[in-house]
């Protein structure tokens, strides 16, 4: 989980090899918003994996390689 | 490089109120003091012995809620690190490591504050200093890759 100038030093740093996915930081700001939000909160639980995967889905982070199951 | 956590995939019955109520002490030391608490420093703020302390957190580490290592201290409170990394993250006038660039940006969301993060680029290792600003980059231009399919993340939770 790692972050790159652009696409193109993902590309290269990949070097051939197979890739997972690729997102701004935009959308990786408003996923830690979604995810790590509540992570202080006295009354934190644990997120349920149906809950965790409604806060991929809600944000466009669908398909097989952001299935948590 | 060590990557991150993360991943909800929580085993909620493994642990209990007690176990949360360690779990939440233990994340408040982190915030406070920069860096993961020792059990004992949890023990004497929670009036127990360490010995249930060290027990809670085996079950929290069993459950994914935290990260222990070999010797059974913290490693990892996510968005936490309790080991340098190549995330550093300068919040609320303190500053911690992050496990990966998801934690980085975890740990501003976590404490609801602006935030500054330290990395580099890692693929040309070109420092990036990245001002997150009510939950938003200042600087849009840079990306995120995750190598690992969401579905194997915890399966080695320091590769992810």
């Amino acid at each position: 989980m790692l972050v790159f100038r652009s696409e193109a030093h993902v590309d290269r740093w990949l070097a051939g090899r197979p890739g997972g996915a690729t997102i701004p930081i935009t959308k990786l700001a408003e996923l830690a918003q979604a995810w790590w939000g509540d992570r202080l909160a006295p009354e934190w639980r644990p997120h349920t994996r149906e809950q965790n995967q409604a806060i991929l889905d809600r944000l466009g982070l669908t398909g097989p390689f952001w299935r948590l199951d | 490089m060590l990557a991150s956590v993360t991943l909800g995939v929580y085993d909620r019955d493994a642990m209990d109120e007690r176990d949360i109520e360690i779990r939440n002490a233990t994340y408040g030391h982190f915030v406070e003091l920069g860096h993961a608490p020792m059990a004992a420093e949890v023990a004497r703020t929670l009036g127990q012995p360490e010995d249930e302390i060290r027990a809670a957190w085996r079950r929290l580490h069993d459950a994914h809620a935290l990260v222990l290592d070999e010797a059974g201290d913290i490693r990892m409170a996510n968005p936490f690190s309790a080991v340098p990394t190549s995330f550093v993250v300068e919040a609320d006038a303190r500053r911690w490591h992050a496990n990966c660039g998801w934690d980085a940006f975890g740990i501003g969301a976590a404490l609801h504050v602006d935030s500054v993060i330290e990395t580099e680029c890692a693929d040309c290792h070109e420092p990036l200093r990245i001002e997150v600003h009510n939950g938003r980059p200042k600087d849009k231009d840079h990306v995120f890759h995750v190598l690992v399919p969401a579905a194997a993340w915890w399966d080695d939770i320091g590769y992810t």
